[in-house]
């Protein structure tokens, strides 16, 4: 796939995301719309990355010119990071299911 | 350079392993000792190197902002270690990993390491929120979560556009090659990192997450959220005005977070959500003085060090009376406080009006006297507004009995320390003007308070939904106003 056809696709996979947290009012509906927006950022850092006929930036993997490496660190790193936060979000929505017995927005924002 | 990464990994490492070892206060102590070494040997800080080396390295600095951001971290840490030194469970170590993190971040120069260290910072707080396991905080730790997620979603999508066009992540490396914001990959990126980082500093409307999670978290937590981890959120958008321009942007977010977070501590009746809406306004000072840039910077990296030690020590009292009486309202707790903790809401409340001779005093003067002229009156209105919301804490000076002091002399002795440090030093500040200038706002504000005291406006509340949909707007509105700048 060429570097602008997957930074298109990364910013709709982003909008989707967003539109997705916005509208549903159960949290992990919220949940997996962030993370779907998170993974378009993701594969928007690698489109970034792309050159026109690269191979893939791995050491020995023959002559000629390579994707950009940095992007691929940070992807990696970012991925990490995500996959930390959704697991403990994760563990809040358990906890909060087990104490208020709803996942819905408008009831878990009732003062008790 | 190498002592002040030194410390950092130090601190890293004894608070991953604080999980291990009892008693649990003890990795956290020494992890507090290795810092002040640490800062008192890298102290009068170190030009820019690079970690790592080559191309692909992260560019690290010790200037004045990164100085004072790692006193007050240290300052802080220590007295919420005396305040704890008893809790149990896994409390101390992620105490010691989330001070290791900001001061982490304090040394950075590296636009993805800032995102690194902010999630990780954001990661902990999130745990410390929730820590002791009571539905509301669990509630706001997980409205935190996501909004700052969404934040640092978009920060990280600025990452990627302003590297894809400038090859490169140091700020230094970027502002020697003077981006424009006209080009639009720049102008874009620039807008969601300005947005994003103004989210995870809970500017008002951009972060709204702040109220709930800071004035529902248990007391110490509420301590160390306030009086560092925002600071670090405000350090980000300090460190872009250094590489982008963008400047006028962080003034407009000064601007909008000053008057907004104000509107809404005038009116609020919960002590800790109070104190929480107040940090919102607050942070327009320092949003203020990082776009002005030159002095007014400087004026601005002090007012962040003595408003993280005044409004912790306001956080430290407040968590007190409320645990102690076992009501949140203003009005229930009057007369039930006891002496230790009425005296420190009374030497912090001092200090965040802005009277002489404490801390908050000299940072103001600090900030105010490189500003232009409207800046100085937006200022001065600040002041009276601060004054006017936290008139209605007065009726809480009245104390009954006694309790142990913890970590609250300690804070009331730095903010005391600070400020008369601040007068001793800067010249222009034992001036009969500036003394008077402070007690007229004062007065003001205290009219102000009785003048609107039997107004009872109906202020939209931020439901968590409207609190997402905000984010957005303004994001797009920011990334908007800066591309056609």
């Amino acid at each position: 796939m060429d570097g602008m056809a997957a930074s298109a696709l990364a910013i709709a996979l982003v909008g989707l995301g967003f539109w997705t947290l916005l509208r549903r009012r159960n949290v992990i509906w919220k949940l997996l719309g962030l993370n779907v927006a998170a993974g378009g950022a993701i594969l928007f850092l690698v489109a970034i990355a792309h050159r026109p006929q690269a191979r893939p930036p791995i050491l020995g993997l023959g002559p000629g010119q390579s994707a950009d490496p940095l992007p691929h660190a940070l992807v990696l790193t970012a991925i990490v990071i995500h996959f930390a936060t959704l697991a403990l979000s994760l563990v809040y929505v358990i906890f909060l299911t087990e104490r208020r017995h709803s996942q819905d927005v408008h009831k878990l924002e009732e003062e008790r | 350079m190498i002592y002040a990464v030194g410390g950092v990994v130090i601190y890293l490492v004894l608070g991953a392993g604080g999980f291990l070892v009892r008693p649990r206060w003890l990795p956290g102590t020494l992890a507090l000792l290795a810092g002040v070494a640490s800062l008192a040997l890298w102290a009068p800080g170190f030009s820019e190197g690079v970690l790592g080396g080559g191309r692909w390295g992260i560019s690290v600095a010790g200037d004045s902002l990164a100085l004072g951001m790692w006193a007050l971290a240290l300052v802080i840490h220590g007295a919420v270690l005396l305040h704890e030194r008893t809790r149990p469970g896994p409390f101390h170590p992620l105490l010691t990993l989330l001070v290791g993190t900001c001061l982490a971040a304090a040394l950075s120069r590296d636009l993805f390491n800032l995102y690194v260290t902010l999630e990780l910072a954001s990661l902990v707080s999130f745990l410390l929120v929730g820590y002791e396991g009571k539905p509301r905080a669990v509630w706001a730790s997980l409205q935190y979560l996501i909004l700052a997620t969404v934040g640092m979603t978009l920060y990280l999508l600025g990452v990627g556009l302003v590297y894809g066009k400038l090859g490169t992540l140091s700020l230094s490396a970027i502002a020697a090659l003077g981006p424009r914001l006209s080009d639009p990959a720049v102008g874009i990126g620039a807008g969601l990192l300005v947005a994003g980082a103004a989210i995870k500093s809970g500017v008002f409307l951009f972060g709204l997450w702040l109220p709930p999670a800071h004035g529902y978290a248990p007391t110490t937590v509420s301590v160390v959220l306030s009086a560092v981890v925002v600071k670090m959120g405000a350090v980000t958008l300090a460190r872009l005005t250094e590489a982008l321009p963008v400047g006028p942007a962080l003034v407009v977010l000064g601007i909008l977070t000053g008057f907004g977070g104000l509107l809404y501590a005038l009116w609020e009746r919960d002590l800790k959500v109070f104190l929480a809406f107040s940090t919102v306004s607050q942070l327009g000072y320092m949003l203020l003085g990082f776009g002005l840039g030159g002095g007014a910077a400087f004026g601005a990296m002090l007012y962040a060090v003595a408003h993280g030690l005044f409004k912790g020590l306001l956080f430290l009292a407040a968590g007190e009376a409320v645990e102690r009486v076992g009501r949140r309202e203003i009005a229930r707790l009057a007369g039930q406080l006891s002496v230790p903790v009425a005296l420190a809401l009374a030497v912090g409340t001092w200090a965040i009006v802005g009277l002489p001779p404490l801390a908050g005093f000299a940072a103001k003067g600090i900030l105010a006297q490189d500003a232009p002229n409207w800046a100085k009156a937006v200022l001065f209105s600040l002041e009276v507004g601060t004054a006017a919301s936290f008139a209605k804490l007065v009726p809480l000076f009245r104390p009954q009995g006694t309790s142990p002091i913890g970590g609250l002399g300690f804070l009331a002795a730095a903010v005391v320390a600070l400020g008369v440090g601040g007068l001793l030093v800067v010249p222009g500040l034992f001036s009969l003007w500036a003394w008077g200038e402070a007690f007229l706002a004062a007065g003001i504000g205290w009219g102000l308070y009785l003048g609107l005291r039997t107004l009872r406006p109906i202020l939209p509340r931020f439901t968590f939904d409207r609190a997402l949909g905000s984010l957005f707007v303004g994001a797009v509105v920011a990334t908007g106003i800066l591309l056609l700048w």
